[in-house]
């Protein structure tokens, strides 16, 4: 797939350029600012985006808010959003206008190679990949818990799960169940976070949100 | 005549046209009896309070009158500062806590407050004296002057009876007095302004309160910096590595996890090598970063600090050191970071050939001198490298004295106390 990356530290620029070749992809740009990537993203129509969080010239969330322009100018563009640390709120954001082809993860699961190229072309499948750090955040912020008190333990493993953008085979592989009593579980999810059927596929985004929100 | 040099809001060249000045101080003298009068009627009232204070009335009364007199304070103050080119600072705001009691306690114990009442008692009579000398010579100059126009008048018979060989001296005098008017009224202004430069400005021991509070302020801005930096380097420098260096050990794993292929175990090792250059690059950078932190070479004494700062400069440096005493530690720490921050700068800015670091320790004082022979033109503006120095040397009584002149050269020379 054809890649554009944002990151301002030269040597992981560098770095991911050549893992992202070395698997076949094609990196399009590396670039190092928020103005940089849009018009990257413009002139070279990538599949999916790479994007640090903290870059110049503010070094706090320059990254994010371009992640967010280039979601907005470029419906269907995937982008995955990585980062030192992990912001539920930036997650929140990052979420708020949609989670269609959009992950969340921290940099350092880019030593697990594998499972880093799996999750990009998962964001560029359309799915949404968050960071099993996000989830352990929230599952420990007491005030969230309220939202999700009414859920089991085994239901929220399986929300957890859904929040890292895995399907319900994949649920039901992690947690060694049956596809059918993952399914039962989303459901039941679905009904205490109060998300009707009309909602219809988004219910499953929806409930990942309510997750994050709390 | 009193010399007005470092209290009057002179220009910096001092070419304050003498009429502008006389018209300020007549405008002053001739208004400062009314503020006068106020000042004295409110030292009264406030007088009165305090005699009447054994009452319930008096004592709120009086916690109400203190800090209100700040307000006439001010007024006094800006018309000197206007008119009469005093300078004084204005003193620090009314602060209480938040209870009644407190109210009362930093009311009645207000010291700009309690000067303004008494600069109101003291200084009628240096307001009327300044009003007769303006009246007199500016009013009786002027009346004599225009003596032509009135001699024939019945108002002095003694005037008219000498008819016009006496009009015409007369009307001389009083030119002369006109002419000289700026002066004396300047010269009668002397105890006004004498007042308001002792009573109206901060009370002594605040200054020096104040200085220390603005040092403290940017000892803690300087710290915060100090902390975002450090963070910063973690975060773009060490951190960006090591996640680069995991990642190349990542796709090793993987290349020997299929090492059935012969191309594989020598695409892993290519990736080790980079990883292990990784590392150690990482460690060099995070050697640099806590030698940031607190260096260790400062564990041996400053000079052999600064001797590896001075080899360390990409340009080159001449030291000399003159150490018959060692500073407190606290001292080195600030001497080195400001030796550091310096030598940085002549490597980054200054384009210089050659520099030299100089440090030396007597009476009491620790002495560092950086001299380059760059571009020059150093400053201290805000957000440069230097006022960061500037907030260092602060907290200890520190100085710190920039000459760059354009086209160099540029000597910065720091004062440190030996001992905090």
């Amino acid at each position: 797939m054809r890649i554009v990356i944002a990151e301002d530290a030269a040597v992981l620029r560098d770095g991911l350029r050549m893992l992202l070749t070395s698997r076949g992809h094609e990196v399009a740009a590396a670039v190092g600012d928020g103005e940089a990537l849009e018009a990257a993203v413009a002139e070279h129509r990538p599949d999916v985006a790479v994007v640090d969080v903290r870059m110049p010239p503010s070094h706090t969330d320059e990254g994010l808010r371009a992640a967010l322009r280039i979601r907005r100018a470029h419906p269907g563009l995937g982008v995955l959003v990585f980062s030192q640390y992990i912001e539920t709120r930036y997650a929140a954001r990052l979420l708020a206008d949609g989670a269609h082809g959009v992950g969340y993860l921290l940099k350092e699961r880019v030593a697990d190679v594998g499972d880093f190229l799996s999750a990009l072309d998962r964001i560029a499948a359309g799915q949404t990949v968050l960071d099993p750090e996000v989830v352990t955040q929230i599952m420990g912020a007491g005030h969230r818990a309220e939202a999700l008190a009414a859920l089991t333990p085994r239901e929220r493993e399986v929300l957890s799960l859904m929040a890292e953008g895995r399907s319900n085979n994949a649920i039901a592989a992690a947690l060694f169940l049956s596809y059918g009593s993952v399914e039962k579980h989303v459901a039941q999810i679905f009904t205490k976070l109060g998300l009707s059927p009309s909602d219809g596929d988004h219910r499953r985004v929806l409930a990942v949100l309510r997750y994050l929100q709390g | 005549m009193e010399s007005q040099a470092g209290n009057g809001p002179r220009r910096a060249t001092g070419a304050d046209p003498v009429w502008a000045r006389a018209w300020r101080e007549l405008i002053y003298a001739l208004v400062t009896p009314l503020m006068a009068v106020i000042g004295l009627v409110y030292a009264v009232v406030v007088a009165l309070s305090v005699v009447s204070s054994a009452g319930v009335v008096g004592l709120p009364l009086l916690a109400l009158g203190v800090p209100a007199a700040r307000g006439l304070g001010a007024a006094n103050r800006r018309l000197a500062r206007a008119l009469a080119g005093v300078r004084v600072a204005d003193p620090a705001p009314f602060r209480s806590g938040p209870g009644l009691a407190d109210r009362l306690v930093a009311a009645l114990s207000d010291l700009p407050g309690w000067r303004a009442v008494i600069h109101g008692l003291v200084r009628l009579p240096a307001a009327v004296l300044a009003f007769a000398v303006a009246a007199g010579l500016w009013g009786g100059g002027l009346a004599l002057l225009g003596c032509p126009l009135w001699w024939r008048s019945a108002a002095l018979p003694v005037l008219s009876s000498y008819g016009w060989p006496g009009a015409v001296p007369t009307s001389a005098v009083g030119a002369v007095l006109l002419l000289a008017a700026p002066w004396g009224v300047h010269l009668a202004l002397a105890p006004e302004r004498l007042l308001a430069r002792t009573l109206l400005g901060p009370p002594p021991g605040e200054t020096r309160t104040r200085r220390l509070e603005r040092a403290r302020a940017m000892a803690v801005d300087g710290a915060a910096t100090e902390l975002r930096r450090i963070e910063r380097d973690l975060h773009d420098g060490t951190a960006a590595r090591l996640v680069t260096l995991a990642m190349r050990l990542g796709m090793a794993l993987e290349e020997l996890e299929h090492a059935d292929r012969p191309e594989r175990p020598a695409r892993a090792r290519t990736l080790v090598e980079d990883a292990h250059r990784d590392a150690k690059e990482t460690l060099v950078e995070l050697r640099d970063l806590i030698r940031g932190i607190h260096p260790p070479a400062l564990g041996e004494g400053l000079e052999t600090a600064l001797t590896t700062l001075a080899a360390r400069s990409p340009v080159p440096v001449r030291f000399d050191a003159d150490l018959p005493e060692r500073p407190a530690p606290a001292i080195e720490a600030i001497a080195y970071f400001c030796a550091a921050e310096l030598l940085a700068n002549v490597a980054k800015h200054s384009g210089a050939r050659r520099a030299v670091l100089g440090v030396r320790a007597s009476d009491g004082l620790l002495t560092l001198l950086v001299r380059d022979d760059g571009d020059g033109g150093a400053a201290m503006d805000a957000g440069s490298g230097l006022r960061g120095l500037a907030g260092r040397v602060a907290p200890v009584d520190g100085t710190i004295d920039v000459h760059s002149p354009p086209g160099g050269p540029t000597v910065v020379t720091v004062e440190l106390p030996l001992h905090v």
